[in-house]
């Protein structure tokens, strides 16, 4: 059966389309067939890291939930633009970047149902082992459904005041709604703090397993999302702890 | 040839002996120190330190012989070199000395020159096992300084003596000194640091805030869903 995997976050710039660009490589290159949508349809940015540039995309995701093409027509297959080949295959499900469509959605809003349809639809018409949900930040109608119907979701914190209340808010409502597997990730963490005290600090106050303490990484900061850090950096730390994360979230 | 520096114990019960060859020492730059008989000569060795021992085999109440023997059988005194000093030139009294532990023997009378050569070659034979001993007791104060990093309980002082020595041995204590000292440091900083991240979370209202809205009808209806969604995502998988 296939898995699908949230990748949430309270706030937004906390790197959460980075981790799900490199956890959704990290499973192509383990040899799986996997999809990423991008469901921040208000402030898209994941097509970036696969080098898809926005007006190359014929169909987004909105066009979908609007009803102008099928969820198969709005994948894009990412594979080949990989810096190194991997042994699966990617398909990337992008928002669209056209300022007219993200003001629908402002407006208009979405049906959450048409969007859970569609993630069901993808995982069959694309034949998936695994579908990585690119979440909008907090907490709404179409974010919660996604993260119900998921396997394991992620939540992506960053050690910021602004974030803690959110995040423990999250890890409530996502215990409510019987996610199997959840997961926290402390991103940019300061190197100067210890990431085993942090570990800690953080499991002991949202009572949530920690996946990774992931360290600010200049590496990640230089590559300013114009491509997927793992392939990169194979042997950094920050891509053996992604590998660790990817574990964590298939048990 | 060495520098004639030490601290001899000369063992004699004949007064004139003792004196004669205690002259002859001091003039050489020796320090000299005198004992009558055997029990007399072990209760001052294990009063102070000295380098060497130049011994008389006949005398009252505790012969050169059993003073040897106690002497080996001591800890503290076992490495100490004897040179026995002594009239009786039999081959029976020599390999006994010579099995208990003498460094060396000379009959009297001795010749001086050859009596100074064998003291000289004696401390050097001891220096370099001072020495010797000395590096192996501080080579066995890094491991353990290695065992106490690893288990938390370093203290950067116990590496001091070994750090003052001039050679390799010293050089890599200073510098797991210092690499400790940097490491001590900047554990602390962290410490402080972590200290900072303060994760302030009013738990309860944190819950209250999930409650408004785990507990709407809205919300319940999403579970249903949600639940509806994960059956049917299920019962796909199994047709």
């Amino acid at each position: 059966m296939a898995k699908i995997i949230s990748i949430h976050s309270f706030r937004g710039g906390t790197g959460k389309s980075n981790i799900a660009a490199n956890i959704t490589t990290l499973l192509a290159a383990a040899g799986q067939r996997v999809a990423v949508i991008d469901t921040d349809i208000q402030s898209p940015g994941i097509h970036n890291l696969f080098n898809l540039e926005g007006e190359a995309i014929t169909y987004a995701l909105n066009d979908y939930l609007w009803g102008r093409c099928s969820i198969r027509q709005a994948a894009t297959d990412v594979t080949a633009r990989l810096e190194t080949p991997v042994a699966g295959q990617i398909f990337l499900i992008p928002s669209s970047v056209k300022s007219g469509e993200i003001a629908r959605i402002l407006r208009e809003g979405c049906d959450a149902r048409v969007l859970t349809a569609g993630l069901r639809k993808a995982i069959s018409e694309l034949e998936l082992d695994t579908l990585v949900i690119d979440t909008h930040p907090g907490l709404n109608e179409e974010t919660m459904l996604s993260i119900a119907v998921s396997h394991a979701l992620l939540i992506i914190m960053r050690p910021d005041r602004q974030d803690y209340e959110g995040t423990g808010v999250t890890v409530e409502v996502a215990g409510a709604l019987n996610v199997p597997r959840m997961a926290l990730l402390v991103n940019k963490v300061p190197t100067s703090f210890d990431p085993d005290e942090v570990r800690e600090r953080v499991t002991q106050t949202f009572n949530c397993e920690v996946a990774a303490v992931l360290p600010h990484s200049d590496e990640m900061m230089l590559l300013a999302s114009a491509g997927i850090f793992v392939q990169r950096y194979p042997d950094h730390p920050v891509t053996a702890a992604l590998k660790q994360v990817v574990a964590t979230l298939m048990v | 040839m060495s520098d004639p520096t030490g601290t001899l114990l000369v063992v004699d019960d004949s007064h004139l002996n003792r004196v004669r060859l205690s002259y002859s020492l001091n003039q050489q730059g020796y320090t000299v120190v005198q004992a009558e008989n055997g029990r007399q000569a072990l209760t001052m060795l294990r009063q102070q330190p000295y380098d060497l021992v130049l011994l008389d085999i006949m005398m009252p109440e505790m012969d050169g012989a059993e003073m040897l023997r106690r002497m080996k059988a001591d800890p503290a005194l076992r490495n100490l070199p004897v040179i026995v000093v002594s009239a009786r030139d039999d081959m029976a009294c020599v390999v006994q000395c010579i099995e208990l532990g003498a460094e060396d023997y000379l009959t009297k009378p001795f010749d001086p020159v050859l009596l100074r050569a064998r003291i000289s070659a004696s401390l050097e034979k001891k220096r370099l096992r001072d020495n010797e001993q000395a590096y192996l007791e501080q080579v066995a104060r890094v491991t353990a300084a290695a065992a106490a990093v690893e288990a938390g309980t370093f203290d950067v002082s116990s590496l001091d003596a070994v750090a003052r020595r001039p050679d390799d041995l010293g050089q890599m204590a200073r510098v797991f000194q210092q690499m400790a000292r940097q490491v001590f440091t900047r554990e602390q900083q962290l410490r402080r640091q972590v200290n900072s991240l303060q994760i302030e979370v009013d738990q309860a209202r944190m819950r209250r805030q999930a409650a408004e809205i785990t507990e709407t009808s809205y919300f319940k209806d999403l579970q249903q869903q949600a639940q509806l969604l994960r059956d049917e995502m299920s019962q796909e998988h199994e047709t």
